[in-house]
């Protein structure tokens, strides 16, 4: 069956990061005054040659992408035949201009829409498509933390090309996004944006001698909610926070809590008594219940599990509700992509305790739990 | 009407069929042996588990042969009840003989061995049971029937299980059970058991592997796992079967006296399936006698997993880290590995895919399983067809 998939560049995308910019966003002309060239084409043309190479039934899709920089030009370049063009940029091209294709996409059922840029890209595509049309990112930003990128142009060809063989399935990913304004400025904002949906590996299970069956993500995140729902009846004395993301999302609403997709929620005797608490509230609480524990799961592309997206959750936050109190949760598949987690708190003291401490065990199914590595971004 | 209580069963049929995933029954016309009928058809057999060739030895089809004379065709029964003959505790004296141990069990097969006693050493929600990740189906169908924790750790990993234990420790657990494969068998590499005893031992967790690819074919005289590493009676329970390098079928543990009587009182499998009949009873014995007397078969088995792979590493496949005789020949992409299998079987070499998600994406393979009953000639024609198909596909 014919397969369409969007095709999207933005030629902008990455150009900050060569001059020391920091992230794109709002400095294109001072970007290319100090002599930023773009990159995203390049990345874009190399990811769909190592994808030809790979998947011989090519002829099978149909590109539907933007007129000229924002697609055509690579498509044709890469030699691609079926192309159909769904919208005509301004030039230079801007983040309006993405948003403007993306409503076009929205039309035309996508199977699929690959993308290359950054963070900003794919936080713009999100913001129209939503959870509409699934994403696979060409990495060309200066920041990719959102788990719909690839972790070069070859890696994202091999997902593509096994996504159209059927063996990858499609997921939940973390959209991720740093407010550049204040990281130009020297502070570390980065927020979970959104879950949308991308291309993960399955989870199987052996069901005949040599048969297995890839298992939906849902079903493997209700076993671990089954989990988590002995844990707090098991300790009815025990706030427990629930991070922020799509796993532990899926999680409170299993056992019909309420709870925030992107923000803290503390829990209490099975109920939410708060809702998206910040860093203060969360002390407050401290104070109030002795004992606390809090459920994280890797946020984005590289496994972390503090410093991105849940910022709220401060070093001194930590520190009171002590390491040992973390219980982190992931489904197989996501460590498959993800085999480390990793901390960046902002606290170099803290971060120095995590990497001492080494390892955790990631609660991945019911009862079931194995061992993932802890790496500290600055150490 | 409420329901279709039986669509199903066509349905799911036909969507396995249609996936290719249905297993075809091919038929072997005559015994199991190095060169036998498939089908119609000779075949050098590399898919059988029989690496000895015991099924064929004189001495085993002897003793199934004298005891259906002298105890007939069955048991009976159940062991628990009318089903245990002495044929059952000859056997059971045997096998600790063999492997050193206090005591020994003879379970129906390999499987309800498995599945009947791991659930019963770490029943509880207040135990532990830590398995590799690549262990067999049976030991995690076994493990999923306790309510026990369960952590997994990486394939092989002493350092990544010592880690598990060590935060175990914070909680206590009432047991800790520690189970992997002996041999495992998609590569054929052998789990580092010295060790994992010896952490274990620090840890006071039990130990259990299952040898089912080790027996017969590593350790002194083909003892297995514990006499490979020098540690006979060390593993708590040596778990095996008969069904492999023994040649006959039924599972077994060895291990001390507490083991067994807590075994048989406990595993559901064993105490609810009819006892295994008197020729297989009998087989099983004559088989370790076999083993005892008979060095030459276990020499013969060596020398043939030797010049295999050093033939084929030098024909340039990659056959991976295998240590014992299953030698997995890795050619990449599955479909390339299906494509060689049809191919060697079409050239009288049955040999089987083996493809994702048994394996890793880029490592499908051909697992070949050697025979001590193959020839030099038949290995010679065997390697002949590897490397004209290997090149044909562009393998080699």
């Amino acid at each position: 069956m014919v397969k369409r998939i969007g095709f999207l560049i933005n030629p902008i995308a990455g150009m900050g990061g060569r001059v020391g910019l920091k992230g794109t966003d709002g400095v294109v002309k001072e970007a290319k005054k100090l002599g930023a060239k773009s990159v995203a084409p390049f990345k874009a043309k190399q990811t769909l040659q190592e994808f030809l190479r790979l998947y011989k039934e090519s002829e099978e899709i149909e590109w539907v992408t933007c007129k000229g920089v924002m697609g055509e030009h690579i498509l044709k370049e890469a030699k691609l035949k079926s192309i159909s063009i769904i919208y005509n940029p301004n030039i230079p091209t801007s983040a309006e201009d993405t948003k403007l294709a993306c409503k076009e996409f929205k039309k035309h059922y996508l199977d699929l829409l690959v993308f290359c840029g950054g963070d900003g890209t794919a936080r713009d595509i999100f913001s129209i498509v939503g959870t509409q049309i699934p994403l696979l990112g060409i990495p060309s930003g200066v920041k990719m933390h959102s788990g719909v990128f690839g972790v070069s142009t070859k890696a994202t060809a091999k997902i593509l090309h096994e996504f159209l063989s059927k063996n990858l399935i499609i997921g939940d990913v973390d959209i991720l996004d740093l407010d550049e304004d204040k990281y130009r400025k020297g502070e570390w904002n980065i927020r979970l944006f959104g879950i949308a949906k991308g291309i993960i590996e399955p989870t199987y299970i052996q069901v005949g001698k040599s048969t297995f069956e890839s298992v939906s993500d849902d079903s493997v995140k209700e076993e671990i909610a089954e989990y988590i729902e002995e844990e707090m009846q098991n300790n009815e004395d025990t706030l427990f926070l629930m991070g922020s993301g799509g796993t532990i999302d899926f999680i409170a609403r299993y056992l019909h809590l309420e709870n925030t997709l992107l923000g803290i929620d503390p829990v209490y005797q099975m109920k939410t008594i708060q809702k998206d608490v910040n860093e203060a509230m969360i002390l407050k609480l401290l104070k109030k219940y002795k004992k606390c524990k809090v459920i994280l799961s890797p946020i984005g592309a590289q496994g972390f599990i503090l410093g991105r997206g849940n910022l709220q959750l401060s070093p001194q936050v930590i520190k009171s509700i002590g390491l040992e109190n973390i219980l982190i949760v992931s489904t197989p598949s996501k460590l498959k992509h993800t085999p480390v987690l990793r901390v960046d708190t902002g606290d170099a003291a803290l971060d120095k305790q995590f990497k001492e401490k080494d390892y955790y065990m990631v609660i991945i199914g019911y009862r079931l739990s194995r061992i993932v590595k802890i790496q500290s971004n600055n150490l | 009407m409420k329901r279709n209580s039986t669509a199903f069963l066509k349905e799911e049929y036909k969507d396995l069929v249609a996936k290719g995933f249905n297993w075809q029954l091919r038929t072997l016309e005559g015994p199991s042996s190095p060169k036998c009928i498939v089908d119609g058809k000779e075949m050098i057999m590399l898919c059988s588990n029989n690496y000895l060739n015991l099924s064929n030895h004189p001495k085993l089809i002897e003793a199934a042969i004298q005891a259906t004379k002298t105890h007939g065709a069955g048991s009976g029964s159940v062991r628990a009840i009318a089903g245990n003959m002495d044929l059952h505790f000859e056997l059971e004296e045997t096998i600790a003989r063999f492997k050193k141990t206090e005591a020994a069990l003879y379970y129906q097969t390999g499987f309800a061995t498995n599945a009947g006693l791991i659930p019963q050493l770490a029943p509880g929600k207040e135990d532990l049971i830590i398995s590799d990740e690549l262990n067999h189906g049976s030991i995690i169908d076994g493990v999923r029937l306790s309510k026990a924790q369960r952590a997994v750790y990486s394939h092989c990993d002493v350092g990544e299980l010592e880690k598990v234990l060590k935060e175990a420790e914070k909680k206590n657990p009432r047991r800790i059970l520690i189970i992997t494969d002996g041999v495992f068998s998609m590569d054929g590499d052998i789990a580092p058991m010295g060790e994992i005893v010896k952490i274990a031992g620090e840890y006071g967790a039990m130990t259990y592997v299952d040898d089912c690819h080790g027996e017969g074919v590593i350790g002194k005289e083909g003892r297995g796992i514990g006499a490979h590493y020098g540690i006979e009676g060390k593993i708590d329970v040596e778990m095996g079967t008969f069904s492999k390098g023994f040649g006959v079928v039924g599972g077994m543990i060895a291990g001390s006296r507490d083991l067994v009587n807590f075994a048989f009182n406990k595993s559901r499998t064993w105490l609810l399936s009819g006892s295994a009949p008197p020729a297989t009873t009998a087989a099983c014995t004559a088989a370790i006698k076999v083993l005892e007397t008979e060095p030459q078969h276990v020499e013969k088995l060596w020398e043939n997993i030797r010049y295999f792979k050093k033939e084929l590493d030098s024909l340039g496949f990659d056959t991976g880290h295998s240590e014992t005789a299953i030698t997995p020949v890795i050619v990449g992409e599955s479909h390339v590995a299906k494509n060689l299998s049809d191919k060697l079987i079409e050239n009288g070499v049955f040999a089987l895919p083996i493809v994702f998600p048994m394996v890793a994406r880029d490592k499908a393979r051909i697992r070949t399983m050697m025979n001590a009953g193959l020839t030099r000639g038949d290995l010679d024609f065997t390697l002949d067809k590897f490397e004209k198909l290997g090149k044909q596909l562009a393998i080699v």
